[in-house]
């Protein structure tokens, strides 16, 4: 380890071995690795005017993940209803926003990548981007008023006679779900896209030469050559919308809640902030859990995924 | 062959449903903003307008946002090279074995909720300012700098990935060679690498700045008391929608489109150049022709022109007229208003008339009024200030919405002000 040290030190010198190590040792340290544990730590505290933390009343406890689980002590239910449910129905949603968006994307990153040629294919490439420099916010925005009860989609019902009473389709949560699979629709198109991309042509017409119908080149040749992209947007468009803040606050309705949106409550109009911190880590827990899960399924390695 | 035929017409209105599905509410939004309904929709279209222009630049808070913005995107940009940078050539000298948890650390920033990494920045800067006894006017509770240091955690990833695929490419060999000429380390750095590097730093630094600029989810809890763009953004979203929003949209998307169009014609020229260079072996004077060709290509002027020539007729059309038109909208929808009264009167009339007629029971009376009290709501304001709408039950979400929280702080507007979930807040 010391001779690591000093063959590092000698092969960049004085200065540059400062920059760097210095700058990791920010970063990782005191960015990634120290706020995430003092935030566990914070997690296990009761939530005391500034005054008391630090003194002897600043003891450990469990209470705001009993709370998570169970509710308050005064409710007769045997667990918390609410939180949990949501917790769980925001993971649900999820994941069909994720399949939602995987079945929409991957015809079309194949499409992009295989078939289409030439400047068109280029301009429809540089096209996709720019919806995603559009403010997460502003996108949502858009929903909101496609969406609203005057809005365009109910317009177009209406006028096909599907329905004559304008629907309220933010109160039904579906703005809510076409929007978050607007939202990351990029980053499930992109890595699938690279991954098909880098396929040789020769490859489909080989099997195609062979005699396999269109859905076996498929599942046989470009799906398992595309895997490494499918995983990896997959888990980034799972992340995103399980974590996802804006959408839910702006599209959901308003009876129904996204697990984020809890934690918000705690730390803004809730003033509990160990309680939300407690919430936070539940959440970082599942979510660090499902990409494990995820890589282990696809028996992709993390490498492969962040390309 | 013709089901050959029929496979390519269905691939086609497929692709072509995903990009209406990827600009349709771009392309609605941007409409909307000409409107001059203080809702925000196209239908029905009123008058033809950039008065939601005006409003947009008027407004303090929003500016003040947009200010922030920029200082807290550069501060990011500032902050986020140098370490992406650093983690990217760590990658490259860490030992075999501990390289996989070295890169599982780094790269996490990417993968951890946005929501999650704002809270920790905070709790930690806030456990931080306590234990150095410091006011709530120090560093530790700047709004400004305690994003800037929470962006830049997920943000240096990103820059680290960039830095990454450029560094793949580069040859060791040749800052070997500048040290065995006699250059120092901090030589090589600036002189051999630097400028090997420079093309990924150029793109790192866009990307941050605009991943800083539209990041929601850490900002909202990083930015303490200030604001940004996009809290101010959001919360006047939540708040009560109108237009000028749309009208802001109108303009990040012009920009969008420009940036595309550019970096597109930026890209062309450096793939010809890279094909040039091959024959060319000076390249100093190449590169600088292909700059000045650049700013003086024609289809770059011709872009500009008939850019400002649309800027110039939209704002002539949208400021001309725009009273008259909107008066004539004003008087139509009175009298369509008028005349929809003297139906519903005629209407509760009859129904008063065959009630008394009939004794049949009430509850089939509701149905219908109800329903026509919100045919009137629609055609004002989308039922905002219909005063009918407060009896009525089937309503539209946004009135319900607003209403509230206008008297609310802005930031407990949110969506589940009404959930049951705030009820057993003070639980301790």
């Amino acid at each position: 380890m010391v001779n690591y040290w000093k063959n590092f030190w000698l092969k960049n010198g004085t200065g540059i071995s400062i920059y760097l190590i210095g700058s990791c040792v920010l970063w990782i340290v005191l960015m990634i690795l120290l706020p995430q544990l003092f935030m566990l730590d914070f997690s296990f505290r009761h939530n005391l005017p500034p005054a008391d933390i630090g003194t002897a009343k600043d003891v450990y406890t469990i209470e705001h993940y009993k709370f998570l689980l169970f509710g308050s002590e005064q409710s007769s239910a045997g667990y918390n209803e609410i939180d949990v449910g949501v917790f769980f129905r925001t993971l649900l949603a999820a994941f069909f926003v994720t399949l939602f968006d995987l079945i929409l994307c991957y015809p079309i990153a194949y499409y992009l990548a295989q078939v289409s040629t030439g400047g068109w294919a280029r301009l429809m490439v540089l096209a996709l981007i720019i919806p995603y420099w559009v403010n997460e916010i502003l996108r949502a925005f858009a929903f909101r008023i496609m969406f609203g009860t005057t809005g365009v989609i109910n317009d177009f019902l209406m006028w096909i006679g599907i329905t004559q009473q304008p629907l309220d389709l933010i109160r039904d949560n579906i703005a809510l779900y076409a929007g978050l699979g607007y939202a990351f629709i990029l980053l499930m198109i992109f890595p699938i896209f690279n991954a098909i991309e880098s396929l040789s042509k020769n490859q489909i017409e080989a099997a195609r030469d062979l005699g396999a119908p269109w859905w076996r080149i498929h599942w046989r040749v470009v799906i398992p050559f595309a895997k490494p992209g499918i995983s990896s947007g997959c888990t980034m468009v799972f992340m995103l919308t399980a974590g996802a803040l804006a959408a839910p606050q702006i599209l959901g309705g308003p009876s129904s809640l996204w697990f984020t949106q809890i934690v918000y409550q705690w730390f803004n109009t809730g003033s509990n902030w160990p309680r939300g911190s407690a919430y936070a880590i539940v959440l970082l827990l599942s979510t660090i859990v499902i990409v494990l899960l995820m890589m282990k399924v696809f028996k992709v390695r993390l490498g492969e995924m962040t390309k | 062959m013709s089901s050959e035929t029929l496979s390519r017409y269905s691939t086609r209105l497929f692709v072509f449903l995903f990009f209406a599905y990827l600009f349709g509410p771009l392309i609605i939004m941007s409409v909307s903003a000409f409107n001059s309904a203080s809702f925000p929709r196209v239908s029905p279209w009123e008058c033809f307008t950039v008065e939601w222009f005006d409003v947009l630049l008027n407004d303090s808070r929003l500016m003040s946002g947009l200010q922030n913005s920029i200082v807290i995107g550069l501060g990011v940009v500032c902050l986020s090279i140098p370490l992406g940078l650093a983690g990217a050539l760590m990658l490259t000298q860490v030992s075999d074995r501990y390289r996989p948890w070295y890169y599982t650390i780094i790269i996490s920033p990417i993968l951890i909720p946005g929501v999650v990494l704002g809270i920790s920045t905070l709790i930690f800067w806030d456990r931080m300012g306590a234990m150095f006894n410091a006011g709530y006017q120090s560093v530790f509770y700047d709004g400004i700098i305690l994003t800037i240091i929470g962006q830049s955690t997920f943000v240096s990833a990103y820059a680290m990935l960039i830095f990454i695929s450029r560094l793949e490419r580069f040859d060791s060999a040749q800052e070997e060679a500048a040290l065995d000429l006699g250059a120092s380390h901090v030589q090589t750095f600036r002189k051999v690498l630097l400028p090997f590097l420079k093309p990924a730093v150029g793109s790192a630094a866009v990307l941050a700045f605009l991943a800083s600029f539209e990041n929601y989810n850490t900002t909202v809890f990083t930015i303490v008391s200030e604001s940004t763009l996009t809290t101010v953004l959001a919360s006047k979203v939540r708040y009560g929608i109108n237009p000028s929003i749309s009208a802001l949209a109108v303009i990040i998307i012009c920009l969008t489109l420009v940036g595309a169009v550019y970096f597109e014609i930026l890209k062309r020229r450096e793939l010809k150049y890279e094909k040039d260079a091959k024959h060319i072996a000076a390249h100093n004077t190449s590169d600088r022709a292909q700059r000045a060709s650049l700013v003086a290509n024609p289809a770059m002027i011709i872009t500009t022109l008939v850019f400002l020539a649309g800027f110039g007729t939209i704002y002539m059309a949208g400021t001309q007229g725009v009273g008259e038109c909107k008066a004539d909208f004003k008087e139509q929808k009175r009298l369509q208003r008028d005349k929809k009264l003297e139906a519903r009167k005629l209407i509760v009339e009859q129904q008063r008339k065959a009630r008394e007629e009939s004794s049949a029971e009430t509850n089939t009376r509701n149905a219908p009024n109800n329903s026509k009290t919100n045919e009137a709501q629609k055609n004002s304001f989308g039922g905002m200030f219909t005063p009918g709408n407060l009896g009525s039950t089937v309503d539209s979400n946004e009135p319900e919405k607003e209403k509230p929280s206008k008297s609310q702080p802005i930031d407990s507007g949110s969506n589940g002000l009404f959930s049951p979930q705030n009820l057993p807040k003070p639980a301790n």
